[in-house]
């Protein structure tokens, strides 16, 4: 069989006698466009306040697109030498060019301070559906990898090159290439309609949610609430998409879904009130900041009452996003896919997006709340001196401190651990769903909220009956910690040993 | 300037999706006009800075009585070609009253004279709020309290299976 | 509930088509888990009645994978039949083969060298295993737990090389044919038999604490779907479904074919909960249970492997009859134990080598019957645990 390779995918579609005047057009417009780049580039240097801005936005987009027709043309002209070069360069030329749009969009942020608010507001939407896009696309290949390795296998390996890094790029193209079908019967505009209900408000939590103390959309004094809100918006959507599918199947999964998220949020709301408390404000960048001195400062870590808290709330986000063990919605082997059955192409890459941005939602939210935010295990009064010093020494202190890569990270692990548990655990049945909600979770979380008011109000905060808690639950946390490092260098170490003779035999390059 | 445009956006999409709601015949639409009428009204809210309530407004009726209503609409309508449509009669009438309404609406609107925002909006923050709920109002805060248990018992109570049907074993 | 029930009868299939969606009572919804499903096991249909997500009846409607087999062995000589009898139970193919094979010596009374026999059993052995390592993936399928069918799948292929190693075929093997075997082993053969086995017996341990134990699992699978002996036995159950309930009943042991009464080896079978290692959920003749038989039976398998790669001796593997076979003018009825349960086949012969009637036994076809009455007052989600647990495998039971 032969091998399908980049070359084969840039070669061009035209034939070879059209392909010349492709290469002159492209060519053309490239210049062109370039050139008035550059020509309103010049003009904006001229400009002040917002007809700057808007020149500088129009001269940058003309850039683009020249440079693209530009490189189409290289594409059509050379497409051999273009299919080797990106086969060989391809990921690190894909980091890197997420990172010049980063920066790129960064720049008039920490370069221009003095900026009009509109800018940054569209700065900051950019920047959560960029976001959310870049993850989405992330976290469907890292759940593939992760699953693959659970599976004894290797997951996608060979579309880019190193470890199939594109396979989600490829998937999106091919889903955006899908012949859209509508199913006969169902209601067709609230078949559409669904798809965006339940993406909107995923991708609108984002301009509450803080990265860091400054990389926030929009610092509402309400913010934790307007989360709560949007997650619990996104019911409504699956309740359409199953109604308008015209499928007794898909009205099942809505159904379930809706029961089990309605019913999850009266013990997330429970848990996340424990926060509130120890905190006294619905800011999320007040209690993240309260969290900045060490990892014992963490809200989980405060006493036992958090540490389960913090518990109940992971469990209660597992249920909210519809994961494993709680995927009964999603259920394959008995819905085929839920209420997500009927849809196929951009609009099933919609529901995806928006269960991927709500994971990260409520993994982003679990390390807010109760691990840290974003702040590193260590104090970050260390690292004080290099939070004013200059541009290399604040973004070491990003780095080792606290800054938004942090928050990333934490998001992406308890993503992690949500994954895990999906290629892990079976199935729970409806009702046991709902038994252990009612008669496990809400009593749980109703005596744990009990028990941390009496706490906060008779146990005085330095004294020695909170301070010995604290460090036993930072002890206790910390050693799970490092018995699930210790597990996985060990698994690392002897994996050979531990998947067996005939299987490592099997393995490729043994 | 941007408010302005914001508001008559929003009073559109509230407006709009109100009218939508009274005239579509599919009672699943209504359903969904209803949940544009809402999140307006607590998109309305957030341009006012009353964030809190915004906020409240989205978990109260967009996310709990809109998914009540969708909930009883969808069982309840399973044949999926019951097309509701007023009579002649009841359109004219219900026409003619809305505008009798709208009028009078209109004229309160025009002739109130309305004072301007008096304080700073960041002053009613939510630490405000609860304060003055557990101090000032404490009396109708309680009276709300005891009146959502009284619906929870009551709904607990109207939700028992009729005692007809034999249940499923508890596994 | 007050109304007539569903039945398979022709008639009632009509009035299904005919529901209008505007007449169905607000209570009931008729739900059709079609051919296509993924949990059905293979083109099943499954017409549910139900109440939300109570099933107050299933009802099966088989034939969609009816291939005419018993028609065509009407037309092919006995030795042509063989592959078709690959397709029945096409996951536990060599089965099927070694029963037809043993129908049609004893009808014409040939011989089978003792190196056959052995190399016939190890075959049989190997594949109940495969079967029951699909069977153990897709059940945890079906409950949701990914990851138990890609370990199921990666031992599979190991008895999968060794397949193919035998005879070229990883599926559909042809391999047993009426007088002994097709081939001899290849070199090497047995020590990989052996490999396999000193690497495979730690990993059904590995897979009852991955599955059998998960809490999860036995929540949904234990006092699901129970089947008392009695009925088991007024159904016609046999295999992991009846020894599930409890009956201690293997063809193997009680009727013992080929050499089974030279091995040493148990019966497993379902228990009530409490002792050993058996959750305390767990009710003798429900789901857990007759699942759990299967993972020890393949214990129990491993340990006839080792005994025939022992004992294996040397010889001839195929006693060839001169010409074409040609069957005598009786009839033979012969059961061997199947990975699904008695697997039957009866021969008629005609003097010629054609036979006149080839009649066979499915046993997922006896097994699937008791489906319409298991499946009563359960969770929609319990028809999958139930439907998985009685592991049927449509070629059996459509033939």
């Amino acid at each position: 069989m032969a091998e399908f390779t980049t070359e084969d995918a840039l070669r061009s579609r035209w034939s070879a006698a059209a392909r010349p005047r492709a290469v002159r057009w492209f060519s053309g417009l490239g210049v062109v466009f370039v050139l008035g780049a550059a020509a309103l580039g010049l003009l904006a240097t001229r400009l002040t306040g917002m007809s700057y801005a808007v020149a500088l936005a129009v001269a940058v987009v003309l850039l683009l697109t020249g440079g693209s027709c530009l490189g189409a043309a290289v594409v059509v002209q050379y497409p051999r030498a273009v299919g080797r070069l990106l086969q060989r360069l391809g990921l690190p030329l894909f980091l890197l060019a997420v990172a010049a749009i980063i920066v790129v969009a960064w720049a008039p942020v920490l370069l221009w301070p003095d900026k009009p608010l509109i800018v940054r507001d569209v700065l900051a939407v950019v920047g959560a559906v960029g976001f959310v896009s870049l993850f989405a696309s992330f976290a469907i290949w890292w759940e593939r990898k992760v699953a693959g390795r659970i599976q004894s296998r290797l997951g996608p390996m060979r579309v880019g090159g190193w470890h199939g890094w594109a396979q989600s790029i490829a998937d999106g193209l091919k889903l955006f290439q899908k012949e859209d079908i509508l199913p006969g019967g169902g209601d067709a505009v609230l078949f559409r309609m669904a798809a965006y209900v339940t993406f909107v408000p995923a991708l609108s939590l984002f301009i509450a949610l803080p990265f860091s103390a400054a990389w926030v959309g929009r610092d509402l004094d309400v913010g934790l609430l307007l989360i709560v809100a949007l997650f619990g918006l996104g019911v409504i959507g699956v309740l359409l998409g199953g109604w308008a599918s015209n499928n007794k199947w898909s009205m099942y999964g809505a159904m379930r879904e809706a029961c089990q998220v309605i019913s999850y949020e009266i013990p997330l709301g429970f848990s996340l009130l424990i926060p509130i408390m120890v905190a006294g404000t619905l800011r999320l960048t007040t209690i993240g900041e309260l969290q900045a001195g060490g990892f014992w400062t963490w809200l989980a870590f405060r006493n036992p009452f958090t540490l389960i808290a913090a518990l109940t709330f992971l469990i209660a986000t597992l249920a909210s996003c519809k994961r494993a063990p709680f995927d009964l919605p999603e259920a394959e082997s008995e819905l085929v896919a839920g209420y997500m059955t009927e849809y196929s192409g951009f609009r099933w890459a919609l529901f995806m997006f928006a269960e991927y941005a709500e994971m990260f939602a409520a993994g982003a939210l679990t390390a807010i709340l109760f691990f840290g935010a974003w702040h590193s295990p260590l104090p970050a009064a260390w690292g004080a001196a290099w939070a004013t010093g200059p541009l290399w020494q604040q973004a070491l202190h990003g780095v080792v401190f606290s800054g938004p890569l942090w928050l990333i990270f934490k998001g992406i692990f308890f993503v992690y651990v949500q994954i895990w548990l999906r290629w892990t655990l079976p199935r729970i049945r409806l009702d046991q769903v709902m038994h252990a909600c009612v008669q496990f979770m809400l009593p749980v979380t109703m005596v744990v909220l009990l028990a941390q008011t009496f706490w906060q109000l008779l146990v005085p905060a330095g004294s020695v009956l909170a301070v010995a808690l604290n460090l036993a639950c930072t002890v206790l946390g910390a050693l799970v910690a490092l018995g699930i490092a210790s597990i996985a260098v060990y698994g690392l170490r002897y994996r050979r040993r531990l998947v067996g003779t005939l299987v490592v035999d099997h393995l490729p390059g043994s | 300037m941007y408010e302005a445009i914001a508001f008559y956006l929003l009073a559109a999409v509230v407006a709009g999706s109100a009218f939508g709601c009274v005239i579509a015949t599919n009672i699943v639409r209504m359903a969904l006009c209803l949940l544009g009428t809402l999140g307006g009204v607590a998109l309305l809210y957030f341009l006012m800075a009353a964030n809190f309530l915004g906020v409240v407004q989205l978990i109260v009726y967009a996310g709990g009585t809109l998914i009540v209503i969708v909930f009883g609409v969808m069982l309840t309508s399973r044949a999926a070609g019951v097309r509701l449509r007023p009579k002649r009669s009841e359109a004219l009438a219900g026409t003619l009253i809305c505008i009798g309404l709208l009028a009078g609406l209109v004229t309160l609107l025009v002739r109130t004279a309305w004072p301007a925002a008096q304080s700073e909006a960041q002053a009613y923050d939510v630490a405000w709020l609860g304060n003055e709920l557990l101090s000032t109002y404490l009396v109708p805060f309680e009276m709300v309290s005891v009146l959502l248990l009284a619906v929870m018992i009551g709904a607990a109570f109207l939700a028992q299976p009729s005692g007809k049907d034999k249940e499923p074993e508890e596994r | 509930m007050p109304d007539a029930p569903l039945t398979n009868s022709p008639d009632s299939l009509a009035d299904v088509e005919r529901v209008v969606p505007g007449e169905l009572r607000t209570e009931e919804m008729l739900l059709n888990m079609g051919p296509q499903h993924p949990s059905t096991h293979g083109v099943l249909r499954l017409v549910l009645r139900t109440d939300g997500e109570l099933v107050l009846e299933a009802v099966p409607h088989i034939g969609y994978l009816h291939r005419c087999a018993e028609k065509i062995g009407e037309s092919v000589a006995s030795f042509q039949f063989i592959p078709i009898t690959d397709r029945l139970d096409y996951l536990a193919a060599m089965i099927n083969n070694q029963g037809f094979s043993l129908a049609v010596e004893k009808l014409a009374g040939l011989e089978v060298p003792e190196r056959a026999r052995y190399i016939r059993v190890i075959m049989a052995e190997l594949n109940r295993i495969a079967s029951h390592l699909v069977s153990f993936g897709t059940y945890g399928l079906d409950m949701g737990a990914f990851t138990p069918f890609l370990y199921g799948f990666r031992e599979r292929e190991y008895i999968l090389d060794l397949f193919e190693a035998a005879c070229g075929a990883r599926l559909t093997y042809s391999f047993i044919t009426p007088g002994g075997v097709t081939q001899d082993l290849p070199d090497g053969f047995l020590d990989n038999l052996a490999r396999f086995l000193d690497y495979f017996e730690p990993k059904i341990d590995e897979y009852n604490d991955l599955l059998s134990f998960n809490y999860i699992f036995i929540k949904r699978t234990a006092g699901v779907g129970v089947i008392s002996p009695e009925d088991a036995i007024a159904y016609g159950l046999t295999g992991p479904c009846l020894r599930g309930s409890g009956v201690k009943w293997d063809l193997r042991r009680c009727m013992p074919y080929e050499l089974y009464d030279r091995f040493d080896f148990e019966i497993p079978v379902g228990v009530a909960g409490g002792t050993d290692r058996i959750p305390r959920e767990v009710v003798a003749g429900d789901s857990w249970s007759r699942y759990f038989v299967r993972m020890q039976e393949m214990k129990q398998s491993v340990r006839i492997l080792r005994q025939c790669v022992q004992q294996l001796p040397a010889g001839e593997f195929r006693n060839k009859p001169k010409g074409i076979l040609k069957l005598p003018p009786k009839e033979v009825y012969l059961e061997v134990e199947g990975a699904r349960g008695q697997l039957g086949f009866l021969v008629v012969g005609d003097g010629k080598a054609v036979p006149r009637r080839v009649k066979i036994r499915g046993p997922s076809f006896c097994n699937l019957a008791i489906t319409k009455h298991v499946c009563r007052q359960v969770l929609l989600a319990d028809i999958a645990a139930i439907l998985g647990s009685i592991d049927v495998v449509m070629g059996e039971v459509d033939r």
